[in-house]
């Protein structure tokens, strides 16, 4: 399926990985997130599939909550970051004829990714030595919950008990509130970041020295990475409190109500100056001169109180107002952005960072990719429907002929779509 | 791998002040890159955040300058004055990658923008990492975490509950995530490079990188015709919500159960109550999410937490042990993974720092690294020798 986007008008001048070839055996989040970067990149990524696992395919979002009549192409996140970029082999590599076309592949790939528990590849063969040996410059990464050595290297996950035992959700929550975890799928993302860095460092090596490399990636140490500071104070008895909006030594930095339902603003005053100017724009209340709020120290000791007030200033006026007001006078202020708000700004539509694709029956919005570098479009310029390059792949990669294709679909080695017993999601 | 990490032949400059700069320069440090932090007289502002190694405010003792300058060298130079700027412009010259983070237009400014290093030095990748991006109607607008949670979408959506106002989350996530997409960047400009033979310029926004990252908002909206809100899993007893342990809290998952959570849960935990009718759905687990609670909790509180790993590993079950970094750093897992690195600094001593979440070829690339650099450690060894 290919939606039109804006590569009409951009086409890509820059592939800085033209001609290499990735072949993933991923599900779920985190690990299609990482690839779906090379996939942006130019790299041609092929996504094997299965149609025994088709939970990424039943995930959705549908329109309107509703699968259509082909669910299994329709989901949002397949176009986010499921098959973004990417071509689609459904081949069941547990049967001996999928694994010999998967190791056929593997020959002329240059790095093959699986977010398998730890075993798993070994058990189907598909290990980093037994794929060295077909192909001894291929990169390999495994991206697991905790790595593939160590005590609980047989655990699994979700983003979210990542986030747990990270100590990230240990460091969220209100000030003196229970903990909270920060997010239900921050992790999936930071590990799949991770996992673009740790491959393009991969290709950087093997281009500079010839060699491969095995790469074993944790999401558990991805998730600690993220939180160092904290780190670095539990080992000397420091314990950073939970803070809500709250800042270790600024205030006010909260955020604060705003006219309309679940309307916020947040505002954040590092200086004097700053203090000042929001002290003069507020109108200079009374309260506001009392002396305890003059210095940072102050501000923060009684950073309560001043939330207070500041709330009773902002509760009436309009939030986007409120915040080009105060960052027009040099104060650091955000509205409290809802989805439908950023479709909508001003600001990322000048930057175009929205995309819009034509893809379930109308066109549909995804959010871009953080960062332009001229020449390169990051956009989402196709997705693949499951099973869609079957053919080009085993022809053109794996050099087979249109006889030995048929016969691998014949035989359910391939397909194109779920088995007639397969319930829409 | 060579002991010299990946990077080795790639110099990097760095004149950031924020942690979304400092966290991408410290990313390819620690990956062996040649990497100079260009900070003011006076320090870095990282270098005066609190809280410090033991207690008293100390420009080479803050946690934070601490954990997001491993593997730098640092210089100090008054880019106000001209005498510092061309001593920037000498440390441009062969540079392969300068990440900067002032407000768009600044380095313009004094004489240091793209144009002017690109003049100097084709071949250089230049990172400008603010804010709000380099262009639009928020480019000079001033921003912090915070704010980049709230703009992106984050505070909204993603961390908090329901029933209160938004909150977000903590240590600076959305400059860490822009760093990480950061340094994604300059690696693919500078497998760009070895073809072109040019470096580039990239404009990298850090509210941008907040919605690229709780990334169902924008889709969601799109598909749904609704903006998603905070709190989807707050009655999650099974799936969701942290619950006490006897020395800790867990977050339970309906994961590795063959699609029959509340069995293999009842069994595990030893409480046939659990398999009550009321209780075999997701969306009947959620009306009676209180009583769940009270029937799963006591179970859970005769459990320490290591063991209830231990044991629900043993039988294929998906928890969350919610660890504080005590418990992170004590970890027998880290530790038998080799995952913390213990570096050496003169003014705070030893201490273990986290790796970058991957081993290569089985060993821990942040093996090759240095702890960060004092205010001005190399100003003579580096300066010296290109005055």
């Amino acid at each position: 399926m290919w939606g039109p986007g804006p590569e009409g008008r951009s086409m890509s001048a820059l592939l800085p990985l033209k001609g290499i070839r990735v072949l993933t055996l991923e599900q779920v989040h985190a690990l299609p997130w990482g690839t779906a970067f090379l996939a942006d990149m130019g790299a041609q990524v092929i996504r094997i599939e299965s149609v025994e696992h088709l939970q990424d395919r039943k995930a959705g979002p549908f329109v309107n909550g509703k699968p259509g009549p082909e669910w299994w192409n329709e989901g949002a996140n397949l176009a986010y970051f499921g098959t973004r970029n990417k071509q689609s082999l459904c081949l069941d590599v547990t049967k001996p004829a999928g694994k010999d076309v998967f190791l056929k592949l593997v020959k002329h790939c240059d790095i093959v990714t699986d977010n398998f528990r730890p075993g798993t590849m070994q058990r189907l063969g598909f290990d980093h030595e037994s794929l060295a040996r077909v192909n001894p410059r291929i990169i390999t990464l495994s991206s697991t919950a905790f790595g593939y050595t160590g005590p609980w290297a047989k655990a699994g996950s979700r983003a979210r008990t990542v986030d747990s035992v990270c100590g990230m959700s240990y460091l969220t929550g209100f000030e003196g509130g229970p903990s909270q975890r920060a997010s239900n799928n921050y992790m999936d993302h930071s590990t799949g970041n991770n996992v673009a860095f740790a491959l393009l460092l991969a290709l950087y090596r093997r281009k500079r020295t010839g060699k491969g490399m095995r790469i074993d990636l944790s999401m558990q140490e991805t998730g600690v990475s993220c939180i160092g500071p904290a780190i670095l104070e539990a080992q000397r008895g420091i314990a950073r409190p939970r803070l809500g909006c709250s800042h270790l030594w600024k205030a006010p930095h909260n955020i604060y109500p705003c006219a309309g339902a679940d309307r916020w603003i947040a505002i954040t005053v590092s200086n004097d100056a700053e203090w000042a100017a929001l002290k003069q724009i507020m109108g200079s209340p009374a309260w506001a001169d009392d002396a305890k709020y003059r210095s940072v120290e102050g501000r923060h000791q009684h950073r309560h109180e001043l939330d207070r007030h500041i709330a009773e200033w902002t509760a009436p006026q309009e939030d986007k107002t409120l915040m080009r007001s105060l960052q027009s006078q040099g104060i650091c202020a955000g509205a409290v952005m809802q989805a439908a708000d950023l479709v909508d700004d001003a600001h990322l539509k000048q930057r175009e960072f929205i995309q819009t694709i034509q893809r379930a029956g109308g066109p549909r919005l995804y959010a871009g990719r953080p960062f332009r570098m001229p020449g390169l479009s990051m956009a989402i310029r196709r997705t693949a429907d499951l099973g869609e390059h079957n053919e080009a792949v085993l022809r053109d990669v794996a050099g087979l002929s249109s006889t030995e294709i048929a016969a691998l679909a014949a035989d359910g080695v391939i397909s194109n779509r779920p088995r007639p017993e397969e319930k829409a999601p | 791998m060579s002991a010299e990490g990946i990077l080795s032949d790639i110099k990097v400059l760095e004149i950031a002040h924020a942690a979304s700069g400092a966290f991408c320069a410290k990313l390819l440090a620690d990956q062996g890159a040649d990497t100079i932090k260009i900070e003011p007289p006076g320090g870095d502002e990282a270098r005066h955040e609190p809280p410090f190694i033991d207690g008293e405010p100390h420009p080479d003792r803050s946690t934070t300058f601490l954990a997001l300058n491993t593997g730098k060298r640092s210089v100090t130079l008054n880019l106000e004055e001209a005498a510092g700027r061309a001593l920037f412009l000498k440390l441009a010259a062969d540079a392969d990658v300068v990440i900067e983070s002032f407000q768009p237009g600044r380095l313009s400014g004094i004489g240091l923008g793209f144009d002017v290093l690109r003049a100097r030095n084709p071949k250089a990748i230049v990172l400008s990492i603010t804010w709000f991006g380099q262009t639009g109607p928020y480019a000079h607008y001033k921003g912090d975490d915070l704010i980049a949670q709230a703009m992106g979408g984050f505070l909204y959506a993603v961390t908090g509950t329901a029933d209160k106002p938004p909150m977000g989350t903590t240590l600076q996530q959305m400059e860490l995530t822009a760093g990480r997409n950061g340094a994604i960047a300059i690696m693919a400009a500078l497998l760009a490079r070895d073809e072109s033979g040019e470096g580039t310029h990239i404009d990298l926004s850090v509210m941008e990188a907040a919605i690229a990252t709780p990334s169902m908002l924008v889709q969601n909206y799109s598909y749904l015709g609704k903006s998603p809100r905070r709190g989807a899993f707050d009655k999650f007893v099974m799936d969701g919500m942290h619950l006490p342990t006897k020395d800790g809290e867990v977050t339970l998952t309906t994961a590795g159960t063959g699609g029959r959570p509340m069995e293999a849960w009842a069994e595990f935990l030893g409480e046939p109550r659990l398999l009550d009718p009321k209780f075999a759905t997701r969306a009947s687990r959620n009306d009676h999410w209180e009583e769940l609670r009270d029937l799963v909790v006591p179970k859970l509180k005769e459990w320490n937490n290591l063991d209830l790993m231990r044991e629900t590993m043993a039988r294929g079950l998906v928890i969350g042990l919610v660890q504080s970094p005590t418990q992170v750093v004590e970890s027998p897992h880290l530790e038998a993974r080799g995952y913390f690195v213990e570096l050496e600094h003169p003014e705070v001593g030893t201490l273990k720092y986290p790796g970058p979440g991957f081993m290569l070829d089985g060993a821990n690339p942040m093996q090759t690294t240095r702890a960060a650099p004092r205010l001005g450690e190399h100003n003579e060894e580096i300066l010296g020798r290109l005055r």
